[in-house]
């Protein structure tokens, strides 16, 4: 659809249904389906319905990447260097090609999902590419056993000529830090996020400021905003590496041919999969298939092929045999991908009465040798500042590369801001609730969402009952705190679902999309089965292959946005077509067909009707096809970026927590979440439950034990491993209460939003707030580990906020 | 490719001759040693597996002459087994919280006090190589006593226990022959120049554990204080075992783990509660003592204050 | 394999689900790669190889135990469930049944070891209560975060495996 299309002025009501709704008047292109009401005249959308391939998960029928096994196929090791820095001088892969069961050994000669240097030529006469961070991927073997694979590996020898080398963030800032690299650098976003602005200035190992973003970079004068405030604060926090630690580690299995090359990845995109593997192999995109049936999580890290993916498919075409490359748990917590650190500094100013002048944000940040270390678009999009300059930096360290990260920046950024806020709140005297009444005003959905999520997690949370600050006399002492977030409301542009309904009265939808643990068979069976009267066990919804219609990406949290409208559409045409055929049949004409309940029947007639399958029967036909693209939304976009197209409105959410610290051991404990969210039109409330449990339980993760710990000698990663590297487990999850309100912003024919990234957004900081009112001491620095919380109990924590007369 | 080479032992005998080979160790669940195979640091050529062994197995308890616990009980055995619930419970507290379920329940007891430590320089191949235990100041896990040298810790947590209640290991060695040792004397500081952090020798092999008999009016506390509760390793562990006569201390022992190269008395600690009454001010004064002379780098300096309230409060729990 | 210098395999015996299974396997082989591998049961997964996650939880002679920790050799003459044979005669176990209810999953790569160890303790603690079931539980690691529907998921089977035993034989 494009915007000569023809439009028909229409107007529904939109709003948030049990709050409030209004009339407002949509472009809505011709052959749209109908507005659908509030889900409580739905059948099936809007329903707690059963994940539809639960079973099979249950079961271990669920076959993921790791457990493809094909005939012939091969297992492959990556070879990863053993030093932090250096230029290689040789490397000598004889003996690990003699080793008894390899098949194939490959030598990277260039490195994906890194910074690139904008001028390549600068390091052109490199005989190997540069080695940036200890584990780096170099080569790969391939052979008959994983063992065999393991200890050929073992076996390549590589002569490194020793760089000096930087692994903290402010080791590399100063002037005379070993630079990472010698020239300035580019590196653009995947389809999850992450990746940096283009042509910004790099010195040493800065690059920036990066002033942009989505809020459209700076407005106002920060100067004179802060002069017109009463109060102002100025805070530093600082936020850890975190790793992503999907389940299942990145991995693909590789089968080259000559007439075709097919792949199996552990992905979040298969076209991003296909795409690359085309760019790098020079391959026309028809000639790649990729399979994705399940995908044992991803987190923002699982787009393209990465190294491991390259080597996999060099080695499959060397040795003439499908080969299988899983990275191990250490590779994966060191190479493909990480949340990068922050240093933020913030400056607010707000008059007495909780008016906000001025915001200014400076903040640093390492991806390793990645770009994307950044801390969100809130500060100039989520409350109506009029004065806001945000100025960031990534910082350069050999360590492994950073990849978006389930809210990319956001979370980095919300931590801070809403902290702040937090502080703000308090110093003023107000309600931290009053102060975002005060200033959540934007005209925009996500501002009109938090209001109502507002007041629904105050009650549930009890804020009424809140004490003050170091209310508990004894050493446990616990704490309400809440914090806000916002995040882009996303499409993907090309998306496509075709519905096929047979002859024998089965109906399939498919698209090219794949499941990272989300539901997206479900909700789109859900979509089809709404518009056909049918149970959503009765649609077979079919995903996970390239060849299928163009599927979005599973980033962003725009699965369901992007495929639920498209499946909506060809399933209306597929009915229109259907009731042509069958009213015939049933004495009508076909606009007063009804499909309800498993049944076809004409208007007022219900039992003078067939069942689907017999009016199907009935019909006579082979099979109908129909194909629908996801449409724009109705009011368009804020901007558009290849196939992201980010929404002028936005997705809210509140989260409230009440912790309860051990002020002697500095051990924290979440006890309670309620978070409160929006995502559109709600598909399948229990779905979105578990997304958001995933989401808080993440945040609560972060915001407590997560840390990636480098020995700065050497550039190692001392706890690449699930023991060490410390993630909540079932004694850490917290009592999460979720409520989800309805908001029908009217663009597109489900209205469906997303909900995976806001769920994990505001955590950290509502953790960080209620620390405040347990203990009176504010904790800024992540993840409040016992050594933390001690020294953060132990702080003189008075800061000489200004109060200009 | 080199071939492992498996053996089982039928009995002791057979497993003490085996292990005379070069490039053999002995297996008992196989959890640490598989770890320490998959992180590369170990390559045995032969594994003699000890599971077979049944004079290996078993737990006995009797008031009289206390509790043998096989070498071979499970961690899982010990947390659910009633007599040591009731007579060594400290024991029982520390195996239920070692590890995860799955590894309680093959992880014996003498794998446990044998196994090698967790430090992650230690576990990391790299490092290992070199033999060093570089930027040791970088942990901020690891001793904060007796840390001159080095600061791993040994990881076993039952050790902890063990050695509160005065337990001995039972050794069997070439020709039949057995010996006896206290257990502190048995552990030593986790070295990356030796292939053992204990005085187990190359070819002997540890059969059974010892616990003396309980006195009456014994009371017994542990808490293995973790960042995550799920399933961590101790910032410190802490057992107490007491006797009182009335409502005064006889004895006391105050084991604390994770925070030397080897368990540590507090001795000192000890000796204050000693004929007196305890009290909140009491224990408060013992676990001040316990960490007075701490020696902690810049990075785990935080344990000290935790080690103490730890102490403090594993005191008070004894009482209960 | 075909190698001339491949390790020498030893002989394994041990039931699978049930049955019966002799397989030749290298010795420093662990059980989860002869039930992955060789026996093509892959519904048992490896996710950290160090018996850290739990999620090659499979039952050795009925007992929890950490797949990818456990020597194969160790399992010889002994007996392994794993997820493919919990449900019997094409019935869904109820942990199974319930996790498909509660939607106790999201991207199910941790979902067949933590119903093995889920279905462990409903059938040995049917009375279980949520502080049994973290416990229970304790050593896995879902990335996803869907223990809370893990939790109520586990506690409704419990009550279904309690009926059942009140109510006796059919």
């Amino acid at each position: 659809m494009s915007a000569s299309d023809p439009r028909e002025e229409r107007t529904i009501l939109a709003g948030i249904v049990g709050d409030s709704l209004r009339s407002v008047t949509r472009p809505i292109p011709a052959g749209e389906p109908p507005e659908l009401p509030p889900n409580a005249e739905l059948r099936v959308i809007g329903k707690r319905v059963n994940r539809v391939d639960a079973v099979p998960k249950v079961t271990g029928e669920a076959r993921y990447t790791y457990d493809v096994q094909l005939p012939g196929m091969l297992y492959g090791r990556i070879v990863s260097s053993t030093v932090p820095h250096a230029r290689i001088k040789s490397i000598d892969t004889t003996a690990a090609e003699a080793y008894p069961g390899v098949r194939a050994v490959h030598v990277l000669d260039r490195i994906l999902s890194i910074a690139q240097l904008r001028d390549p030529s600068v390091e052109a006469d490199e005989r190997y590419p540069l080695v940036r961070y200890h584990g780096q991927p170099i080569a790969a073997v391939a052979a008959l056993s994983m063992r065999a694979a393991k200890a050929a590996a073992k076996l390549v020898r590589i002569e490194y000529e020793r760089l000096p080398h930087v692994t903290s963030l402010e080791a590399a800032m100063q002037e005379d830090a070993p630079v990472v690299f010698p020239g300035p650098t580019e590196q653009a976003a995947t389809a999850g996020g992450g990746g940096a602005a283009p042509n910004l200035p790099q010195e040493g190992n800065l690059r920036g400021p990066a002033r942009g973003g989505l809020g459209g970079g700076p407005r106002g004068d920060v100067q004179q905003g802060f002069a017109q405030a009463e109060h102002i604060l100025t805070r530093e926090y600082s936020t850890q590496v975190q790793t992503h630690t999907p389940m299942e580690t990145h991995g693909l299995v590789a089968d080259w041919r000559d007439e075709e090359l097919t792949l199996y990845a552990s992905t979040q995109f298969v076209l991003s999969v296909r795409d690359e593997a085309a760019d790098v192999f020079g391959l026309p995109k028809e000639k790649i298939r990729v399979f994705s049936e399940f995908t044992g999580g991803g987190f923002g890290a699982k787009f393209g092929i990465g190294n491991y993916g390259a080597l996999a498919i060099h080695l499959s075409r060397k040795a003439r045999a499908p080969v299988r490359l899983m990275l191990d748990r250490r590779e994966e917590h060191v190479s493909v991908g990480n949340r990068p650190s922050t240093i933020q500094r913030l400056k607010l100013g707000a008059k007495r009465d909780g008016t906000l002048t001025a915001l200014q944000v400076e903040s640093f940040g390492t991806g390793g040798v990645a770009l994307g270390a950044g801390v969100g678009f809130c500060h100039s999009t989520m409350y109506p500042i009029p004065n806001v300059l945000t100025e960031h930096y990534d910082v350069f360290t050999d360590a492994g590369p950073s990849a978006a990260f389930r809210a990319p920046g956001q979370v980095q950024g919300i931590f801070a801001l809403e902290q702040a806020l937090d502080e703000l709140a308090h110093t003023l005297g107000m309600d931290p609730l009053a102060l975002r009444d005060k200033v959540d005003t934007n005209d925009a959905d996500d501002a009109r969402a938090r209001k109502v999520e507002r007041r629904i997690g105050a009650e549930h949370a009890g804020w009424a009952q809140r004490r003050p600050p170091a209310a508990d006399p004894g050493p446990i002492k616990r704490g309400l705190g809440m914090a806000q977030s916002q995040w882009a409301y996303i499409v993907h542009g090309t998306t496509s679902c075709e519905v096929r309904i047979r002859g024998d009265g089965s109906v399939a939808v498919m698209t090219g999309a794949q499941d990272i643990g989300t539901g997206t068979r479900t909700i789109m069976a859900q979509t089809v089965a709404e518009e056909l009267g049918l149970r959503t066990e009765d649609v077979d919804a079919r995903i996970g292959d390239s060849r299928y219609p163009a599927g979005p990406a599973a980033g962003g949290s725009r699965v369901t946005s992007s495929i639920t409208p498209a499946a909506r559409n060809a399933s209306y045409a597929a009915a229109r077509d259907l009731a042509a055929r069958i009213a015939p049949h049933l004495g009508t004409k076909p606009e007063e067909i009804v499909f309800q309940d498993g049944r076809v029947f004409a208007r007022g007639e219900p039992d003078r009707g067939l069942s689907f399958a017999d009016a199907v029967r009935k019909a006579n036909f082979d099979e109908i096809v129909h194909r629908a693209d996801r449409r724009e939304d109705y009011e368009g976009y804020r901007a558009k970026l290849g196939d992201l197209h980010i929404s002028k409105q936005a997705l809210g959410g509140v989260q409230f927590a009440q912790i309860a610290v051990d002020t002697e051991t500095g051990v924290v404990k979440v006890e309670r979440v309620v978070a409160v969210h929006d995502c559109g039109r709600p598909i399948n409330p229990k779905l979105i439950e578990s997304q958001i449990y995933g989401g808080v339980i993440q945040g609560v993760s972060y915001a407590l034990y997560e840390e990636r710990h480098l020995d700065p000698d050497t550039g190692v990663q001392l706890n690449a491993n699930i023991d060490q590297y410390k993630i909540v487990g079932s004694r850490e999850t917290p009592d999460i209460e979720v409520h989800v309100i309805e908001q029908l912003g009217r663009q597109s024919s489900t209205d469906a939003r997303g909900v995976a990234e806001p769920a994990n957004v505001a955590t950290a900081a509502a953790i960080a707030n209620a620390f405040y009112n347990a203990t009176g001491k504010r904790i800024r620095t992540l993840p409040m580990t016992p050594a933390n919380v001690l020294a953060a109990l132990r702080a003189d924590d008075r800061n000489d906020d200004e109060e200009p007369a | 490719m080199s071939t492992l080479q498996w053996t089982d032992a039928r009995s002791v005998e057979e497993a003490v001759a085996l292990l005379s080979a070069s490039g053999t160790i002995a297996k008992a669940g196989g959890l640490d040693l598989l770890d320490l195979m998959k992180e590369g640091i170990v390559a045995p050529a032969r594994i003699v597996n000890l599971q077979r062994i049944d004079a290996l197995r078993g737990v006995q308890f009797d008031e009289t002459s206390g509790l043998r616990l096989g070498a071979l009980t499970t961690l899982a055995e010990i947390a659910s087994d009633a007599s040591i619930r009731r007579n060594y419970s400290a024991l029982a507290a520390s195996a239920a919280h070692a590890a995860t379920p799955q590894v309680r329940n093959a992880a014996t007891i003498g794998g446990n006090l044998l196994q090698r430590p967790r430090c992650w320089y230690f576990r990391n191949e790299l490092f290992h190589a070199a033999r060093q235990e570089t930027g040791r100041e970088q942990s901020q896990y690891g001793a904060i006593f007796d840390n001159a040298m080095s600061a791993m810790v040994h990881a076993s947590t039952p050790a902890t226990a063990l050695l509160a209640y005065g337990a001995s290991v039972h050794i069997a060695g070439k020709q039949g022959k057995t010996r006896t040792i206290a257990l502190g004397d048995f552990l030593l500081p986790p070295d990356f120049d030796r292939d053992r952090d204990t005085t187990l020798g190359s070819d002997e092999v540890l059969t059974h554990v010892s616990v003396p008999p309980v006195a009456a009016n014994t009371n017994a506390a542990y808490h293995k204080q973790t960042e995550r509760e799920s399933y961590d390793w101790p910032i410190c562990d802490v057992a107490v075992v007491l006797t009182m006569k009335e409502r005064k201390v006889e004895g006391a022992k105050i084991v604390a783990g994770a925070v030397a190269p080897v368990p540590r008395r507090m001795s000192a600690s000890e000796k204050l509660l000693l004929g007196r009454e305890i009290d909140e001010q009491l224990a408060a004064d013992a676990a001040r003592l316990a960490v007075g002379d701490a020696t902690p780098t810049e990075k785990n300096s935080y344990k000290v204050p935790v080690l103490e309230v730890v102490i403090r409060r594993t005191i008070m729990a004894a009482l209960r | 394999m075909d190698d001339s210098t491949a390790p020498e395999l030893v002989s394994l015996s041990l039931t699978v689900n049930g049955r019966p299974c002799t397989v030749r396997v290298d010795p420093a082989a662990t059980l989860v790669e002869i039930l992955r591998d060789d026996l093509g049961l892959t519904g048992t997964k490896i996710g950290c190889d160090r018996g850290a996650c739990s999620g090659c939880t499979v039952w050795l002679d009925g007992e929890v135990v950490a797949s990818c920790m456990t020597f194969a050799l160790d399992a010889g003459g002994r007996s392994v469930t794993t997820i493919e044979g919990l449900a019997r005669d094409g019935q869904l176990h109820p942990v199974q049944q319930a996790f498909v209810e509660h939607d106790a999953m999201q991207c199910g790569f941790c979902t067949p070891g933590m119903v093995m160890s889920c279905a462990h303790l409903v059938e040995s603690n049917p009375d279980c209560t949520l502080d049994d079931v973290r416990g229970a539980i304790g050593g896995h690691l879902c990335r996803c975060g869907a223990y809370p529907n893990i939790f109520k998921a586990t506690l409704a089977a419990a009550t279904t495996v309690r009926q059942r035993k009140t109510r006796g034989p059919a």
